[in-house]
């Protein structure tokens, strides 16, 4: 099998999984329990916090657990909007954003809110002086995703949090599941974050919200006060193990894990661009995890099942977003509505082999020609 | 003359043509159903609608007059609303 949907999600790391299991095992009380086997589960929650802070230079108050970044991007985004909703109804956004944040936000408009989107460069990276232009004395969130989950595009997070400090009364929320892990990234002017464990080969249904000390949220979901008053809940404690667990990996050789990948997508890029059936969507700008490319002509879904016939996995657009025929990010990104059509994705890890991308570039290219044929004989 | 507005929740061009539809009936007054392609998706079909969202069908008279997908600016959706309304 070759599987290059990395940026879908990753597949477990084994020692992730053995705490997981040791931990759920070994652990069985519940952590908000005064007895002993309370106690202990809270103090491996308090270890796994303590870690997971100490890798991101952040405090353990701002550690907020959540089932996925979806719940987290929800929490974030709902929870300042219920909380401020006095002080404005404004959000600035990108079209960048993954499902979760523009539902949220739709959410919210039905509610009275109202979004702008910001204008993005030829690169799809924000326009700086746009943002300014489109900040109101009502604006309460701004929410820009780190890197863009389809065409890998990374945002200047750096400026725009520097930016936004000229404005105490603005938070700025960046949902970063596709970019800890992966990239170094300055989280220091950013002020909730939202990330997932199974982005960074970790295990699916534990994500995480960091929320700056200073900040109130409304909660979505009430109960007791669980790790936090932010989300209720009998903690996760093997998942939350697992996550510390698998963020101290995903961050261990980060760079040179991040010059390996460099190295495959220049590689593939250079096998890709010199095919005339092939336009590279992802640009300079792009993480070298994600390479997005179209194949015009060619249904997406067509090429998808035939790599999938010969044991390759890609993905076409995200999956959360399948209903719609083309893509609006690679649209955002080209301002072309061939290759937002005909895109696809092919997403990278430190664990992809060359070999791979030689076999998956060999039998792209013969599906193409193949599928080209049968399309002229037609 | 009515509109069937039908959109999705994650669709981020649905999010800019709701803020465009407001300002539109802030001005005029249409009769909008407003449908969601997965909440209401026995009635969606019968439009027959394909992938792009959103879909705005303009009825008149009981009959299908025009159907608009994707985003559009204010300014032409006001032109064509003047358009089949006349």
């Amino acid at each position: 099998m070759i599987y290059l949907d990395y940026s879908a999600t990753t597949p477990v790391n084994d020692s992730v999984l053995d705490t997981f299991v040791n931990v759920t095992k070994n652990f069985i009380g519940n952590p908000n329990s005064l007895h002993k086997l309370g106690v202990e589960a809270k103090q491996l929650i308090d270890a796994s916090t303590n870690q997971i802070s100490e890798l991101l230079n952040i405090s353990p108050k701002e550690i907020i657990y959540t089932s996925g970044a979806s719940e987290a991007n929800n929490t974030a985004i709902k929870g300042i909007c219920y909380r401020y909703k006095n002080r404005g109804k404004h959000i600035i956004t990108t079209k960048l954003e993954h499902s979760s944040v523009i539902a949220t936000l739709q959410y919210l408009q039905a509610d009275g809110y109202d979004i702008d989107f910001v204008k993005t460069d030829i690169y799809g990276r924000v326009d700086l002086d746009d943002l300014k232009s489109l900040i109101r004395d009502d604006t309460i969130l701004v929410t820009i995703a780190s890197v863009n989950s389809e065409v890998g595009v990374i945002q200047p997070i750096e400026e725009i949090g520097k930016l936004l400090k000229n404005y105490p009364k603005i938070y700025f929320h960046s949902d970063m599941t596709q970019s800890i892990g992966k990239i170094n990234i300055n989280i220091e002017n950013v002020d909730l974050i939202s990330f997932s464990a199974q982005k960074i080969y970790g295990l699916k249904g534990i994500g995480c919200l960091i929320k700056k000390e200073k900040i109130v949220l409304d909660a979505l979901i009430h109960g007791g006060k669980s790790t936090t008053i932010y989300r209720s809940g009998t903690p996760a404690v093997g998942l939350i193990a697992s996550l510390a667990k698998s963020l101290r990996l995903a961050l261990e050789n980060l760079n040179q894990k991040y010059d390996y990948v460099s190295s495959l997508n220049k590689y593939l890029r250079d096998k890709i661009s010199k095919n005339n059936n092939i336009h590279i969507n992802s640009n300079k700008y792009s993480i070298p995890h994600i390479l997005n490319i179209s194949i015009l002509g060619i249904k997406p879904e067509t090429i998808l099942h035939a790599l999938e016939e010969k044991n390759i996995f890609i993905s076409t657009q995200t999956a959360c977003a399948s209903k719609s025929d083309s893509s609006i990010a690679v649209y955002e990104v080209t301002k072309n509505e061939e290759y937002s059509k005909y895109s696809i994705r092919i997403s990278l890890s430190h664990l992809t082999k060359k070999e791979d991308l030689d076999t998956f570039y060999d039998v792209l290219d013969n599906t193409i020609k193949e599928l080209n044929k049968l399309n002229e004989s037609h | 003359m009515k509109v069937i507005k039908i959109t999705a929740i994650w669709c981020s061009a649905c999010l800019i043509m709701n803020k465009v539809w407001n300002k539109i009936l802030e001005k005029m007054d249409i009769e909008t159903i407003s449908l969601d392609v997965d909440l209401d998706e026995d009635l969606v079909s019968k439009y027959e609608i394909n992938d792009v969202l959103p879909v705005f069908i303009f009825i008149k008279n009981d009959k299908e007059i025009m159907r608009l997908v994707g985003e559009h600016s204010e300014e032409e959706l006001l032109k064509i609303i003047k358009e089949v309304g006349d």
